[in-house]
């Protein structure tokens, strides 16, 4: 499973004292849990943690197991936290990980009871931020679910030795504080090389090897009043206070003294490396970071340690906080312990630096100039800054000489054949030719079947969650005047479409449709197992069927047709669009995600090939003189390898279509062109190499015959 | 402050193009030269086809303490970039518009080759990014620049694109690494080593030979775009050469010898040498009515008209021999065998478009009263390399002496000569605005219901530009508005079915003007 072999990472995971590991930096972390005794491990994938979860699953069986973890992939983020209730009655360490803001929504029901009983044995959850570039979800950060349940909040610095280290710091502060603990990491950073000094791993007193032997019960440990009440109050009164020692005595955050001592900056950890890059561009820092500035590089940004925080106000007079998302609590929290301890500093933080967004160079420096050239420096002149500032930005006014048109945007979308852009092509040809059904409210779901909102499709009207496609329906559905669609992945069914989605909308009696794309992995997260995969992420066989789930809820109408097959996909769809059957229709797409298929095929048939032996290998193209460019095809289908050639015909005025040597031949431009009746442009070539002595002969009759007849020809 | 120098390379590139792959050698080749290094990138969803970056900085100093080492950033600082390594050509345009490359540092080595975006594909007409602007922008936005085709070089040497840039940075010395330090990163991962040395080689060899000089360095402007290597697809190469057709097309003017010549060839090809008379006799009013625009415009687009694709000239196309010849080099087959499979869906139009017109015209008015949209099809997969599928295919072509008479040669031809009487009046008015009805003639194209979506608006252009041409004509104007009008309509309808509600309500607005 997973989009890459982890068989090298997982040799680094054994590394003992002193060795060097090198990789990203989730596999660092991921190095830490193994060092800090974990008893358990779980999570949901979703980028930038999936990786955790990859190289934990290939770990299972040479190092997990003999150290005796248990190592799952939860079937939801709220599975995933639920693990750590392991945590709140025995003395036993524990890591889950997701995809946040995300998966922490999903996670906190729950989050809050874990954190409200509160744990004994050190809980950490690895939270992927996918904030910023690249991220594929909706912008919040997770700062505000740690203020509300009381959990302790990391954001360490960007380094691999940093995030081990912090780890580390993590199952401490839980034990401490008895609360679980965030460990915040950004996209960039999970993805960041570096090295790292390892230590041994360790193995838990607890384990699959060493089992529980009596079970813990304390009344007080119970979600319910009393007790909650009790709960509630000593989050404030023991367990935060305790965290906040603990920042201290180890001294989490960190305190950077300088000359300027009437200024000084607060910075999330995670920020450090912007914020000491951009002072240095401004002159004001080495390429080291040793800097002149005072700083405060906050590691833990919750709880907060007031002492600490004063005591770097104290004797300033202009402070700034580079503190990335709103709400900006931090600032906040800054300007009210300033104003109660009546100093006499100004504090800037967003009025500087734009209020929303990833905090990238350009903002941080545009704001770092904007506090030292009005707060004044001893260091460097205004002058000298700001021609360091112009010196960086000033061609950046010329691009609109050379570009005044903007560059064509490039969103993501489905791979070359992919199983699930033909049925997108089909719901599209259907709303086309037959707008009186096809026409019609389309809820979309998260997953790679997303990108049908994009270019050429526009198919899909909202995306409201994963596996919440139908659900989102449920008010649109009855206030329709025609049939609505739904649409989700098998990851999303699982995930929440089979309770949230099928059950409630055959509660409370819907009559839509729902297309299940059934492509047998979580492929946006880099085709992760889920429960109809066949095996579970230890590769245990797993006899679960989407059918049989749907059966057992009742649904009774269900088709499962062959994705690629558009024509046959838009009779089933007309079908359960237009049936009588009342209720909720689903039809099941179905065929294995091109990557992963491509990743086992390809480097069979290469061997095959080289063993002499024939191979078929099908392929798409075009007949240049055939093909008039107008690139209907290209609107209805998508597809990465159908792209665009200069025609060969110097009458013509528009570039033609082309079927590139990236094509897999799944088919799909052959079936749009037929299925929306487009032209006759496509051909599909077997190319058969190695040919048998049997297949040479047939192909030399048949050519000797055809060349005849192309000769008498007209 | 002391300070030690940080390089910094930037690599946009396109989810697939194995950029992940790029980047480990670099920073692999970094570490094996002993300079401290770091990487990163953002996989996530844009490794779906999507736009996507990587990230390395280095230090500058080898081997420093250990407590002496850089504090990396994990993303490009605009402006502060040293070099910008890009796969695909559209994406360096991208990087300049973000601000990252700049001209007093940045050295760009890129690919030429262009991998269109969806955007760019789905125009009717032609929506590709100038590629003449891309490469104005990466000379005037890099202190070098260094752009070839390195997808080609890479398939010339049986590997990809990113080998190839590895190569060409390391030929270009901007960073301080050695050579063998990149060859033993590709050792050390293990991919594909064999494939991906040879690659390296050629783009060191390219990179190393290129000038240094600043704003220089390019080694020519590389492909704008793909083009076929077959010849001229309707030509038959015979009729190219008959002395009769070089004598005809000498006795037209310089400009628009090429043009007529390629012209006959196709139109012999395609019926026979009476048809390509008729061509010639509807030419030579606009020849001798002296604009040399507007005589080449209607050559061309009447050609390609009067060879419009029916049932018998795709059935021609499809079997002549040098087709599978092409297949086979297309898809570089070499000694193995083919299977062509035709996927042929004619809609009853194309079908009784063939028969004469005599005999299916009550038939065909019936049949487009009975369905106004979507014909009925008769959809086959034809294996055209097999006797029996290459013979139902070539029968058709047997069809085509009775298609001066058939249904669909009265319909085209009256739209043409409808066309030529609008372009042939619009002239005696004013000739630019004559040449942007000749430009009309470019909606006309596409099969089935897509032909007939073109027509319809190459329909409602003529009618809506000649009536307001009349009018201004009667106002003694100066054809300003129907200049603009069949422009602006053609344009929109070229960019795609989303403009073409827009296109059809200025005909409207324009219809209604006084």
């Amino acid at each position: 499973m997973g989009e890459r072999s982890f068989a090298e990472d997982v040799k680094q995971l054994g590394y003992g004292e002193g060795e060097i590991l090198r990789g990203e930096g989730i596999l660092a972390i991921t190095k830490a849990l193994l060092q800090s005794g974990v008893s358990y491990v779980g999570g949901y994938p979703g980028a930038p943690v999936s990786y955790l979860i990859d190289v934990l699953a290939d770990a299972n069986d040479p190092l997990l197991k003999p150290l005796g973890i248990y190592f799952e992939q939860s079937g939801s983020e709220a599975a995933a936290a639920a693990l750590l209730g392991a945590s709140i009655n025995y003395p036993m360490r524990g890591a889950v990980t997701w995809k946040s803001v995300v998966g922490t929504n999903v996670a906190s029901d729950a989050l809050s009871h874990v954190a409200s009983a509160g744990v004994i044995g050190g809980s950490v959850i690895v939270i992927g931020e996918d904030y910023g570039e690249g991220a594929s979800i909706l912008q919040e950060r997770t700062h505000s679910t740690a203020l509300k349940s009381s959990i302790p909040l990391l954001d360490p610095r960007n380094s691999l030795d940093s995030f081990a280290r912090f780890v580390g710091e993590g199952f401490g502060l839980s034990e401490a504080s008895n609360e679980p603990v965030f460990f915040s990491i950004r996209i960039r950073a999970c993805h960041m090389r570096g090295t790292l000094k390892c230590h041994d791993n360790v193995r838990p007193a607890i384990s699959m090897r060493s089992p529980l032997a009596a079970p813990s019960f304390s009344i007080d440990r119970i979600n319910l009043p009393p007790f909650t009440y009790q709960m509630e109050a000593q989050k404030f009164e023991k367990r935060l206070p305790a965290a906040k020692r603990y920042i201290v005595e180890r001294g989490l955050n960190e305190h950077f003294r300088g000359d300027e001592d009437h200024v000084g900056i607060v910075m999330q950890g995670g920020l450090w490396n912007t914020t000491l890059r951009g002072l240095h561009v401004l002159g004001l820092a080495d390429t080291r970071g040793r800097t002149p500035i005072p700083l405060m590089v906050l590691n833990a940004i919750h709880p907060l340690v007031p002492e600490e925080l004063i005591e770097f106000l104290r004797g300033k007079q202009r402070v700034f906080v580079v503190e990335e998302g709103m709400p900006n609590y931090i600032e906040r929290e800054l300007k009210a312990l300033a104003h109660e301890a009546r100093l006499p500093v100004e504090i800037q933080g967003k009025e500087l630096l734009s209020p929303h967004g990833e905090y990238v160079p350009h903002l941080v420096i545009g704001g770092l100039r904007r506090f030292v050239t009005s707060a004044g420096v001893k260091s460097q002149s205004t002058v000298a800054i700001e021609d360091r500032y112009r010196a960086l930005t000033a061609h950046r006014e010329k691009v609109g000489d050379v570009l005044p048109e903007p560059v064509a945007k490039r969103p993501p979308s489905f791979c070359t054949g992919c199983p699930e852009r033909p049925v997108f092509s089909a719901l599209k040809i259907l709303r086309q030719r037959e707008p009186e059904i096809g026409d019609t409210h389309v809820a979309a779901d998260i997953g790679c079947s997303t990108f049908s909102t994009q270019a050429p499709f526009n198919v899909g009207n909202s995306v409201l969650g994963y596996g919440m496609g139908l659900a989102s329906s449920s008010a649109v559905s009855p206030l329709f005047g025609k049939r609505t669609i739904s649409v989700m992945g098998d990851g999303g069914f699982w995930h929440n479409g089979l309770t949230n989605g099928v059950a409630n909308a055959m509660y409370n009696r819907q009559d839509s449709v729902l297309v299940i794309l059934d492509n047998f992995y979580a492929a946006a997260t880099g085709q992760h197992h889920v429960p109809s995969t066949g095996k579970n992420a230890r590769n245990e066989p797993v006899p679960m069927t989407i059918p049989d789930a749907l059966r057992g809820l009742g649904v009774k109408w269900i088709r499962t047709v062959n994705s690629y097959r558009i024509a046959e996909v838009i009779g089933t769809m007309r079908e359960a669009l237009t049936t009588r059957v009342p209720g909720l229709k689903v039809v099941i797409a179905k065929n294995e995600c091109m990557l992963e298929r491509q990743r086992r095929e390809r480097p069979r048939l290469r061997r095959e090939a080289a063993a002499g032996r024939q191979v078929v290998q099908p392929r798409f193209g075009v007949d240049p003189d055939v093909c008039t460019g107008d690139h209907s095809c290209m609107r209805l289908n998508g597809c990465p390898s159908l792209t665009l050639r200069e025609s060969p015909d110097p009458l013509r005025d528009d570039p033609i279509a082309h079927v590139d040597d990236t094509c897999v031949g799944c088919g799909v431009c052959g079936e749009v062109a037929h299925a929306a009746v487009l032209c006759p442009s496509f051909y599909e070539v077997k190319v058969i190499t190695n040919p048998t002595w049997w297949t040479r002969l047939v192909d030399r009759l048949r050519g000797a015959v055809i060349r005849r007849l192309a000769a008498v020809g007209t | 402050m002391t300070d030690a120098a940080l390089l910094s390379l930037l690599v946009p590139a396109v989810g697939g193009q194995g950029g992940g792959v790029l980047l480990d050698w670099i920073v692999d080749a970094a570490l094996i030269d002993g300079y401290p290094v770091h990487g990163t990138s953002i996989p996530g969803v844009a490794q779906r086809t999507g736009s996507t970056t990587y990230y390395v900085e280095l230090s500058g100093e080898r081997n420093p303490a250990a407590d002496d080492t850089p504090i990396f950033s994990l993303y490009p600082v605009p402006g502060a970039l040293d070099v910008l390594l890009a796969p695909e050509f559209l994406e360096v345009g991208r990087s300049i518009e973000l601000g990252f490359p700049s001209p007093g540092r940045t050295t760009i080595i890129a690919s030429t080759h262009r991998l269109y975006s969806i955007h760019e594909k789905i125009v009717t007409g032609r929506g590709i990014f100038p590629i003449e602007k891309l490469h104005a922008a990466a000379r005037a936005f890099s202190k070098r620049l260094i752009a070839f085709d390195a997808l080609a070089l890479a398939r010339e040497h049986g590997t990809e694109a990113n080998a190839v840039l590895l190569g060409a940075l390391a030929g270009s010395g901007v960073l301080p690494l050695r050579g063998d330090a990149y060859r033993e990163a590709i050792q050390a991962k293990g991919v594909q080593v064999e494939a991906n040395l040879r690659g390296f080689e050629a783009g060191l060899a390219v990179a190393a030979g290129s000038a240094a000089g600043p704003g220089e360095g390019s080694r020519g402007v590389g492909t704008p775009l793909a083009t076929d290597p077959s010849p001229g697809p309707a030509a038959d190469p015979a009729a190219v050469t008959r002395p009769d057709v070089e004598r005809t097309a000498a006795g037209f003017p310089e400009g628009l010898r090429a043009i007529v010549r390629e012209a006959l060839g196709r139109l012999i090809d395609y019926q026979d040498r009476a048809y390509a008379e008729k061509y010639l006799g509807r030419l030579r009013p606009f020849v001798e009515g002296g604009d040399l625009e507007l005589a080449r415009l209607v050559a061309r687009h009447l050609a390609v008209w009067m060879t419009y694709e029916d049932a018998v000239r795709v059935a021609q196309l499809k079997t002549r021999a040098s087709r599978f010849e092409r297949i086979r080099r297309d898809k570089g087959v070499g000694a193995g065998a083919i299977v062509v499979t035709d996927y042929l869906k004619p809609d009853l139009d194309e079908i009784y478009g063939v028969l004469p017109h005599r005999l299916v015209a009550p038939f065909a008015r019936w049949a487009e009263r009975r369905w106004p949209h979507g014909r009925p099809t008769l959809g086959q997969h034809v294996k055209t390399t097999t006797v029996s599928g290459f013979f139902r295919v070539w029968m058709l072509t047997w069809l085509r002496p009775l298609r001066p008479v058939s249904y669909r040669a009265r319909e085209e031809h009256a739209r043409m000569d409808r066309w030529l009487a609008a372009v042939a009046r619009c002239a005696t008015w004013d000739t630019a605005l004559a040449c942007e009805v000749a430009r009309a003639a470019q909606l006309v194209k596409g099969y089935g219901d897509v032909r007939r979506r073109m027509t319809a608006h190459f329909d409602r252009l003529l009618e809506a530009v000649l009536g307001a041409a009349e009018r201004e004509a009667a106002a003694g104007g100066r054809f300003e508005a129907s200049r603009s009008l069949a422009s602006r309509y053609r344009t929109l309808v070229l960019q795609g079915p989303d403009s073409e509600a827009a296109a059809a309500a200025l005909a409207a607005e324009t219809a209604s003007q006084p």
